[in-house]
C-alpha cells in the first residue's frame, strides 16, 4: 500500500493525484499524523505545477465544473477529503462525463456529503460572523470555523460593506481576510490587538437587550436554537456571552 | 442613539409577528452604499425559543388608536409606550447592519393619530434609509389598514417585501375581534400591490420593482372556532388570488384576558400541523380538499400526507424506478429533496433499498408504500402500518422527576403514565 502525503496545497494535492493514479493501492493524505499499516510505503509529494495542471486540464475535459466543487471539498477538515476527492476524480475519468447526479454512486455520495457540509458551514457563518467596530472604524470579526471558508466569507462581505474596512480573522488557522474599501487579501495573521471604538460597547448591549426582547418566553424551544446554531459558534457572539 | 427601555418595549410590542425571512429579493449594492440582499435569506441568531433572528423586528410606535381584542398594545391598555423617530431607527439598522447582528428591517407600527400620518412615517423611514443612507439591505415594512393607497404604493417601490396581516381566518371572527379592522382594509391593498407586482412582471421591468419579495400574511390560529379545514381554504384562496409568497400561523397565546377570547392557547402541534398542510399545498402539488375537509380539523396524530396517504391505500405501493414525480411526492417520508435524488439518480441506474438508505433517504415511513426492483419491505395490513407510522410521531414525553414537580406530574407517575 502506498500512501502520498501532500504539503495541504491544491497544487501538492493533483501532483499527487497525478503519481498515484495508476497505482494500485494508493492513498492520498495530508494528514501527517496517519497511521501506517505494516506494509505501508510513505511517498512526500512534491507540488509540480506541470502534473498538477494535467490532471486539472483532464477533469475539465470531464466536467467543466468539477473542479470549483472539488476546490470546495479541499477547504474541508475531514481527514479524509483528499481520498475522497481522489476517488471521485478516478471515478469522473473512469465514466468521462459529469458524475454529480449519479447520485447512488458512494464516490459521489461521499464527495458531496463534505461539499454539503462546506457550503453549509460559509452559508450558516454568513449570519453567525459577528463584527466589532475598532478605534479607527475598521470592522473586525475573529471566528474559528471548521473548515477552511475565509476567502468565500470576504467575497460576500466585500460585496456586501462596500465602503467600510474590515478584517475576517481565523483564530485557529491563524489567516485573516483584509478589505480596504476597494479590494481584499488574504494574509497570515497570528494575533491582533484591538481597541475598541467608544460605540461599540453600546450598541453591543442594545443588541444583547434586543436578543432578549424579541424571545417568547412563553413557547420555549431551546433544541431548536441548538440545532440551528451549534453551542461551539457562541464563543463569539455577544448575544450568548 | 436610542434608549434601551425604548428598544425593549417597542420589539416586546413586535416580537409576535412571525415572519422573519429575508429571502426571495436579490438587491444589489449600490457604489458607496451598504447592505445587498441574498436571495436564499440568511439568519443572524437564532432565540431560546427556537426562532431566528433575521430581520431587527421592530415597532416605530406601540400607541394604538384600535382596540383589537387580542393585542397587548391595544387602546385600552395599560402598557408603557414608546415611540421612535425615523433618525433613531436608521441609526440603529446602519450600526447593528454593520457589525453583521442582522439582515435588515422589519418595521411595524400601531396605529398613532390616523392611519395616513402612520403610513407616512413608515415610508419616511424606508425612505430615508435607501435614499440618505443608501442602505440597500432587505426591508420588510407592514402595510396599515385604512391608509391611502398612494402612500402604500410608494412605500411598495422602497420595500423588498410588504404584508397585511389578515388576523383571523374569517370575517366574523374579525367583527369580533379586531371590530377597527374590516376584511376590505386588508384585502383590497393586498390586491392592488399584487396588481402592480403582477404589471412588473408582465413589462418584464427590471430596475426599481415594486416589492421583489413579494407579499406575505399572517392569521392567529385558535383564538377563534374555525376548524383547520376553513383555514387551509382561505390559505390556498390566498395563494391562488393574491400570489402571496407565504401565510404565517400564530398559536394562540393568551396574554390578554378578555372574556371573548380563549383562556388556553392553542398549542404549537396544531400551528406545526398546519404548516405541513400549507407546504403539500404549495410544494407537492395537493389540492387542499385532499388534505382536509371545510369542517375538519387536522389529524393530530399523524402528519397530513401521512392521513392521506392511510386514506389513500389503493395507490400504493409505487415503484420506485418508474413511478412519476408527483407520485413520488405524495409518499410519505419522501420530500422535495428526496425525490429530486430519487429521479435524478434513476435516470443512471436502477435503485434498490441499499442505495436509498445510502441516499439518505428516510425509509422508516417510505417503505410501507414502496417497492424497489419489484420488492417490498413493509408491512401488508393497514392496521400494521397505521401502528407502526404512529408510533415513529410519537414523542417521548417521560421526564425525570423532581422534589417540586407538579403534582399532576407525580400523580401520571404513580399510575405509571410517565
Amino acid at each position: 500500500m502506498k500512501i502520498f502525503i501532500t504539503d495541504g496545497s491544491p497544487e501538492g494535492f493533483f501532483t499527487a493525484v497525478f503519481d498515484a493514479f495508476n497505482q494500485k493501492d494508493a492513498t492520498i493524505t495530508s494528514d501527517t499524523h496517519v497511521q501506517l499499516a505494516l506494509d505501508s510505503e510513505v511517498i512526500r509529494v512534491i507540488p509540480d505545477a506541470g502534473k498538477s495542471g494535467r490532471v486539472l486540464r483532464g477533469i475539465y475535459n470531464c466536467d467543466r465544473y468539477a473542479a470549483e466543487e472539488i476546490s470546495l471539498v479541499l477547504r474541508s477538515c475531514d481527514p479524509l477529503k483528499e481520498q475522497i476527492v481522489f476517488e471521485y476524480i478516478k471515478k469522473l475519468m473512469q465514466i468521462k462525463f459529469p458524475i454529480r447526479k449519479r447520485l447512488s454512486l458512494s464516490e459521489v455520495i461521499r464527495f458531496n456529503e463534505i461539499s454539503y457540509k462546506v457550503t453549509g458551514e460559509t452559508h450558516r457563518l454568513k449570519g453567525l460572523l459577528r463584527f466589532m467596530e475598532c478605534a479607527g472604524g475598521v470592522l473586525y470579526a475573529p471566528y474559528s470555523p471548521d473548515n477552511n471558508i475565509t476567502d468565500l466569507l470576504m467575497a460576500h462581505f466585500a460585496e456586501r460593506l462596500k465602503s467600510e474596512k474590515f478584517v475576517i480573522h481565523d483564530l485557529n488557522r491563524k489567516i485573516a481576510g483584509m478589505y480596504d474599501g476597494r479590494e481584499w487579501i488574504m494574509g497570515y495573521a497570528g494575533e491582533a490587538d484591538i481597541y475598541l471604538s467608544e460605540q461599540e460597547k453600546a450598541f453591543e448591549s442594545l443588541w444583547k437587550k434586543y436578543y432578549k426582547a424579541v424571545d417568547i418566553k412563553e413557547r420555549p424551544h431551546e433544541k431548536q436554537m441548538k440545532r440551528s446554531m451549534p453551542v461551539r459558534y457562541w464563543k463569539f457572539l455577544p448575544e450568548k456571552n | 442613539m436610542i434608549d434601551e427601555q425604548k428598544l425593549e418595549i417597542l420589539t416586546e410590542s413586535a416580537k409576535y409577528d412571525v415572519s422573519c425571512s429575508s429571502s426571495g429579493s436579490k438587491r444589489a449594492n449600490k457604489p458607496g452604499g451598504i447592505g445587498n440582499a441574498s436571495a436564499s435569506g440568511i439568519c443572524h441568531s437564532f432565540t431560546p425559543d427556537g426562532r431566528c433572528i433575521s430581520l431587527l423586528k421592530i415597532l416605530m410606535s406601540n400607541e394604538c388608536i384600535y382596540d383589537c381584542e387580542y393585542c397587548p398594545n391595544r387602546r385600552s391598555a395599560d402598557v408603557p409606550r414608546a415611540r421612535l423617530t425615523p433618525d433613531e431607527i436608521c441609526e440603529l439598522v446602519i450600526n447593528f447592519y454593520k457589525r453583521n447582528y442582522i439582515e435588515g428591517l422589519f418595521l411595524s407600527s400601531a396605529v398613532f393619530e390616523n392611519p395616513d400620518k402612520t403610513m407616512e412615517l413608515l415610508t419616511e423611514t424606508v425612505a430615508k434609509l435607501r435614499n440618505v443612507y443608501n442602505f440597500n439591505g432587505y426591508i420588510h415594512l407592514k402595510g396599515i389598514p385604512h391608509a391611502d393607497g398612494a402612500i402604500v404604493m410608494k412605500a411598495a417601490r422602497l420595500a423588498d417585501r410588504m404584508s397585511y396581516n389578515v388576523e383571523l381566518p374569517s370575517e366574523r371572527s374579525l367583527k369580533l375581534l379586531a371590530p377597527q379592522k374590516t376584511k376590505q382594509s386588508l384585502l383590497l391593498p393586498m390586491k392592488s400591490l399584487d396588481n402592480a407586482i403582477e404589471y412588473d412582471k408582465q413589462n418584464k421591468i427590471r430596475r426599481g420593482k415594486v416589492l421583489p419579495a413579494g407579499q406575505t400574511t399572517q392569521m392567529i390560529i385558535g383564538a377563534s372556532p374555525e376548524p383547520d379545514g376553513q383555514i387551509l381554504k382561505l390559505t390556498e384562496a390566498l395563494y391562488r388570488n393574491m400570489n402571496l409568497k407565504r401565510v404565517y400561523y400564530s398559536s394562540y397565546v393568551p396574554v390578554v384576558q378578555s372574556s371573548k377570547l380563549p383562556t388556553v392557547g392553542a398549542g404549537l402541534l396544531r400551528e406545526h400541523r398546519l404548516y405541513q398542510a400549507d407546504w403539500l399545498i404549495r410544494f407537492y402539488g395537493f389540492d387542499v380538499n385532499e388534505i382536509c375537509a371545510e369542517d375538519e380539523n387536522l389529524s393530530p396524530d399523524y402528519d397530513p400526507k401521512c392521513a392521506w396517504a392511510l386514506r389513500n391505500m389503493h395507490l400504493f405501493p409505487l415503484e420506485i424506478n418508474t413511478a412519476p414525480l408527483e407520485m413520488l411526492l405524495r409518499v410519505p417520508g419522501i420530500g422535495a429533496k428526496s425525490a429530486y435524488r430519487i429521479t435524478e439518480a434513476r435516470r443512471f441506474a436502477k435503485l434498490d433499498f441499499d442505495n436509498l438508505a445510502k441516499m439518505r433517504i428516510v425509509l422508516k415511513r417510505a417503505r410501507h408504500f414502496i417497492t424497489c426492483k419489484g420488492k417490498f419491505f413493509g408491512s401488508d395490513s393497514l392496521a400494521q402500518v397505521q401502528t407502526s407510522l404512529l408510533l415513529s410521531g410519537i414523542k417521548d414525553n417521560s421526564e425525570q422527576l423532581s422534589m417540586f414537580s407538579e403534582p399532576s406530574t407525580a400523580l401520571s407517575a404513580l399510575t405509571g403514565e410517565i
